[in-house]
């Protein structure tokens, strides 16, 4: 099967199908590409090779790069047909195996840029999947669902934060792959890495500075950064979440601790761990590989082009006054 | 002190008022810090302390346009950063649709509906923003709206399509970091009473080092659709000096949601008409 059903969307508004395949919850479906492998990620290691410094020392991370992967998340729930043969996320043709369930990242077939990766999921915890939810995060998480499928139509705060063009999911901290456009490109000035993603142009500049966080009154979206050298590793330290922050539901008090290395030329990996007492039983992460581009990032301008937002409710108003005037005639 | 030295030392200072008042001579007389690179250390964070983003003209103080908001939105007075005059070169037709931006500038000033600002206006919002330099490339980082450019220091690229913040190559002439801006769409303004531009806007933008916290901001404006001929607009820009200054987020997408979404609401607000 060839099909290509996100390849011919055309997404340079909000709205489109991307958005709420993202946002519903994880589905394991038969992905053709998990096969039963070693969890290690094939990077090449070349001896010879030494990470890239700055004039002043600091490791260099510059450049653009892509965060793509069609590697799910966790491990899916329904194991897959085994293939014969060494596991590779390309088929024979060297097309990128896809599968569309909503664990996957990189979903756009003619994104071709994608590390080369063994594994058969990205976390890094034990068994494969993400801790169990703490009651009090069931119960917060069932009440904002139940909310939401009331009130999704009410008007532009209940709608997804990714149709709002506030964020897009997996933007993060931790930073996943968004679907589509999940380029970044970092620069680096004396004691700051900025890190801008394509997505809703956002940047997150992190300073090495050794300063403290912000005070914890002071809550974004993106909470606030603080990082520190590691030998070629730049960990980053993200606290001040608000409360309607995005990565898997968690709550205000996320605590995100990435630690992004360049291990080649073409490559970096990046690793988070994320804590949430209020939302996880225990601390978990995930390893991720970028894989350099060698085209410049383009501007995408979600909010100055939101016809979505605007379409979807006026649509749905007009469903609601369709449907009153039936009711109506119904009763006459 | 003697009759002789005091005569010397007031030779010495008609001498330095002198080359002070040669043009140019404040900026190449301070040398900025270097990059590994020579090139000078453009990093920080800054801020204009101008009211360009209400008017680049000369203006005075005058009443705002939402009367609850009293005196938190009346205009602050300034005067003006357009060099050599105070006028903006309106072609006859242009002149016209500016003033039509004017009176409906509430409705249709950019920044209201929190979109992109484009270039120069970013620079002059009343926000700050931050320069990430390293030697291939130069991050601008816009607190308004989260606007950010990169700026290309390769060979030079063309504009694959036209775009809110525009297409920046940049390269150094001498202290200073020239950047040539084009690839625009037609949607931003310059200022809060309708100054305004085409797609055929062509900016060029000169930040030179003029003091440890001081740098010389000046952008060059040609839009042959707009304007008769090309005119210039200058003004410092102040480095934020705080220990923990950095950039927050000002995402305003959530606050202009009521302004441009609230009719379609399923229950519309009565507090906002």
């Amino acid at each position: 099967m060839r099909q290509h059903p996100f390849r011919t969307l055309v997404c340079a508004a909000m709205g489109c199908a991307v958005i709420f395949l993202l946002s519903a919850p994880a589905i394991g479906q038969t992905p053709g590409s998990v096969t039963k492998t070693a969890a290690a990620a094939k990077v090449s290691e070349n001896k010879a090779w030494t990470a890239p410094h700055l004039p002043d020392g600091t490791p260099d991370l510059q450049g653009v790069w892509s965060n793509a992967t069609n590697i799910p998340l966790e491990k899916p729930r329904q194991a897959a047909p085994a293939r014969p043969g060494a596991y590779t996320n390309r088929q024979a043709n060297g097309d990128l195996v896809l599968h569309y369930d909503n664990a996957q990242f990189g979903l756009d077939r003619s994104r071709n840029v994608v590390a080369e990766d063994t594994r058969e999921y990205l976390v890094t915890t034990p068994d494969g999947h993400i801790p169990a939810l703490v009651p009090e995060a069931q119960k917060r998480i069932a009440e904002r669902a139940a909310f939401t499928r009331d009130h999704q139509w009410d008007g532009p705060e209940t709608r997804p934060l990714g149709e709002q063009c506030i964020m897009w999911p997996n933007e993060g901290p931790p930073m996943l792959s968004e679907g589509y456009n999940s380029n970044l490109q970092i620069a680096q000035g004396p004691g700051y890495v900025a890190i801008m993603q394509e997505m809703i142009h956002d940047v997150r500049i992190i300073p090495t500075d050794g300063r403290p966080h912000i005070a914890s009154d002071i809550r974004q979206w993106f909470g606030n950064s603080t990082g520190h050298w590691e030998g070629n590793t730049l960990v980053v330290d993200t606290t001040n979440f608000t409360d309607k922050v995005a990565f898997q539901r968690a709550s205000e008090n996320l605590h995100v601790i990435e630690r992004i290395t360049r291990v080649a030329d073409d490559k970096i990996q990046y690793e988070f761990t994320v804590e949430d007492p209020h939302t996880w039983a225990e601390p978990w992460g995930a390893k991720i590989f970028w894989e350099k581009e060698s085209t410049p990032i383009y501007e995408y301008a979600c909010h100055e082009g939101n016809y979505g937002m605007r379409n979807n409710l006026s649509a749905r108003r007009a469903m609601e006054r369709k449907a009153e005037e039936a009711a109506k005639k119904e009763a006459k | 002190m003697d009759n002789k030295r005091a005569g010397s030392m007031t030779a010495l200072a008609v001498v330095l008022l002198a080359l002070a008042t040669l043009p140019g001579w404040a900026q190449t007389a301070y040398r900025a810090p270097r990059m590994a690179d020579g090139h000078p250390n453009l990093n920080g964070i800054w801020q204009t302390l101008n009211t360009a983003n209400w008017d680049l003209r000369g203006h005075a103080a005058a009443m705002g346009r939402v009367v609850a908001l009293g005196s938190e939105d009346a205009m602050p007075p300034g005067l003006g950063v357009i060099v050599d005059g105070d006028e903006i070169p309106y072609l006859p037709a242009a002149e016209a649709k500016r003033k039509q931006n004017y009176e409906n500038r509430l409705k249709d000033d950019p920044e209201v509906k929190c979109y992109l600002p484009g270039v120069p206006r970013a620079t002059y919002m009343p926000y700050p923003f931050q320069i990430v330099q390293s030697t291939k490339t130069i991050m601008f980082s816009y607190e308004y709206a989260g606007g950010v450019r990169v700026i290309n220091m390769d060979k030079p690229t063309k504009s694959p399509a036209d775009s809110w913040m525009g297409w920046s190559n940049g390269h150094w002439e001498g202290d200073t970091l020239v950047i040539d801006v084009t690839g625009f769409n037609e949607d931003t303004w310059f200022d809060r009473v309708g100054d305004y531009h085409s797609d055929s806007l062509h900016v060029v933008e000169r930040y030179t080092p003029r003091s440890a916290e001081t740098l010389t901001y000046e952008a060059t404006i040609e839009d042959p659709k707009v304007f008769s001929r090309p005119w210039k607009i200058s003004m410092p820009l102040y480095r934020h000096v705080e220990k923990n200054a950095q950039l927050l987020e000002f995402k305003c997408v959530e606050f202009v949601e009521e302004l441009l979404y609230g009719p379609l609401r399923k229950h519309p607000r009565n507090d906002n008409p």
